[in-house]
């Protein structure tokens, strides 16, 4: 995925239309969040005229990350947003709603956030939120180099691109979650057929019932203090051998081994 | 209720259900869906194991297709998409030859098999059972998908709560039920050295020859009636 603009001669519409189509090819394949992210931060910066964007996303513990930018001074910018615990972002983040404020020469309510972006060469902030259902996910945060903000239509723009990018981290966490959940059921399967499988081998090789087979499985388990599957899994495949199993198997206990 | 809600109500007393008694699920099934058999069944890869049946027809049934490897259970896992075959007509016949055969035995006119599947995890099938012939009604076929859900996060919820490495009480009958099966694939592959996974094949192969389940040529193995031959295998129809 390329984050070069495309031509001069191409309108915004063109453009607009450009950047979902990209997207959205993105998601239907095999797709880098963070790719897409910082696929959209430079696209808001040609669609917007801003000088600079940035994305932020909340973690579990509900702090503020970067996770994709135009520039890289933005990103010193939003760190530092991070670290003082203010500007329009945290705003953004905390309220849900979109934040604007169209000239850092006047007060605002983060003067130390204002200060840096002043010194940086920006004039005019905006943050709109990532939302899902109920939720807001963070926030995309605009820097324009002139005073004046964005217009409504610009906004509405914004918003929709940011939809957009909520989509993405929401569909990808979602697949990530089920592929390692279903992973989960996968390998426990196995390991559960390779307990039986195991039982198996040892009955054979020993002439003695699954019972009996069961117990040796469980006792070289214990004396080497490893996991009953684990132990299975390595008999099935070869890496420890069944007469391994029983050459060390402890003296028999006093009661009879075919207790369940 | 909106829908979140509905389905994280449905999930929860699904997951209670699975836990007391997971064959209490497919009872659910038929009784909400209005059908005359269901069958749950997890898979992965070649594995295959039943959480719950209905009743014993149901579980020959899937017997069957886990001896043949053929059937709708199978093709809806493997696709990923529902499959319905509301009568057994050449199309069915010639797709799952003896699926077909032992279903109509049974009395069972119509089949319907739902993958357990979400964005990332494909864990199982629901199958439903119809004793006459036609589809299912649009309702049917609705909700038939929203318990497929259901029970897709019933599932993965279910494992969630185990150790790492260990299956869920509530799925371990899946694996207990065959295993006589996998002990048999143990046993033959120490008899003739191979890996358990190719003694396993070779069982179906002889089951299949002979007109058997897998389970009861396991069956034979474990009891020592039966051990099979170190040579090539006769030859299978196709």
């Amino acid at each position: 995925m390329s984050n070069e603009a495309l031509t001069d001669a191409t309108t915004p519409q063109t453009l607009t239309a450009a950047t979902f189509v990209e997207i959205v090819d993105a998601l239907v394949g095999d797709f880098d969040v963070i790719d897409v992210l910082t696929l959209l931060t430079a696209r808001c910066v040609e669609l917007l005229d801003a000088a600079a964007a940035g994305i932020l996303l909340a973690d579990s513990a509900g702090q503020l990350c970067v996770v994709g930018a135009s520039t890289e001074q933005i990103h010193l910018l939003e760190l530092f947003q991070v670290q003082n615990d203010e500007g329009p972002c945290l705003d953004c983040y905390q309220t849900g709603e979109v934040v604007l404020h169209s000239d850092l020469d006047t007060p605002s309510p983060w003067p130390g956030f204002a200060a840096e972006c002043t010194k940086a060469g920006y004039r005019s902030v905006c943050a709109v939120p990532l939302r899902h259902r109920a939720h807001t996910l963070g926030c995309l945060n605009l820097f324009m180099s002139e005073p004046g903000g964005l217009t409504d239509q610009d906004i509405a723009l914004a918003q929709a691109l940011t939809d957009v990018a909520s989509i993405t981290i929401v569909q990808d966490q979602a697949i990530r979650d089920a592929a390692v959940r279903e992973g989960h059921l996968q390998h426990a399967l196995t390991s559960r057929i390779a307990i039986e499988q195991a039982k198996g081998m040892l009955a054979e090789r020993n002439t003695i019932d699954m019972d009996e087979a069961f117990a040796l499985l469980r006792s070289y388990a214990r004396s080497n203090n490893l996991g009953l599957t684990n132990v299975a899994e390595a008999i099935v495949a070869g890496t420890v051998t069944v007469d391994a199993i029983t050459t060390r198997r402890p003296p028999p206990p006093p009661r009879p081994a075919s207790q369940a | 209720m909106n829908h979140d809600q509905t389905s994280r109500l449905m999930m929860a007393f699904a997951r209670e259900t699975a836990r007391s008694s997971a064959a209490r699920l497919c009872t659910a099934c038929v009784e909400v869906l209005d059908v005359t058999g269901a069958g749950i069944t997890i898979m992965g890869g070649d594995q295959a194991g039943p959480v719950c049946v209905s009743d014993s027809n149901v579980a020959a049934l899937e017997d069957l297709q886990y001896t043949t490897g053929q059937g709708p259970c199978r093709d809806a896992f493997f696709t990923g998409v529902s499959v319905h075959a509301p009568r057994f007509g050449i199309d069915a016949s010639t797709r799952w030859p003896s699926f077909v055969s032992l279903a109509q035995r049974s009395g069972f006119g119509a089949v319907f098999a739902y993958p357990l599947i979400t964005a990332g995890a494909k864990v199982g099938v629901m199958t439903l059972y119809q004793q006459g012939e036609g589809d299912l009604t649009r309702a049917q076929h609705d909700d038939s998908i929203g318990l497929a859900e259901v029970l897709t996060e019933t599932v993965l919820s279910l494992q969630d709560e185990a150790p790492p490495g260990e299956l869920a009480p509530g799925l371990d009958e899946a694996v207990k039920y065959r295993a006589e099966i996998y002990q048999a694939s143990g046993m033959t592959a120490i008899q003739l050295t191979i890996p358990p996974e190719e003694a396993l094949l070779r069982i179906r192969a002889y089951a299949f020859a002979n007109d058997q389940t897998v389970a009861e040529t396991a069956a034979h193995i474990v009891a020592r009636r039966l051990r099979l031959p170190n040579d090539d295998q006769p030859e299978m129809e196709a």
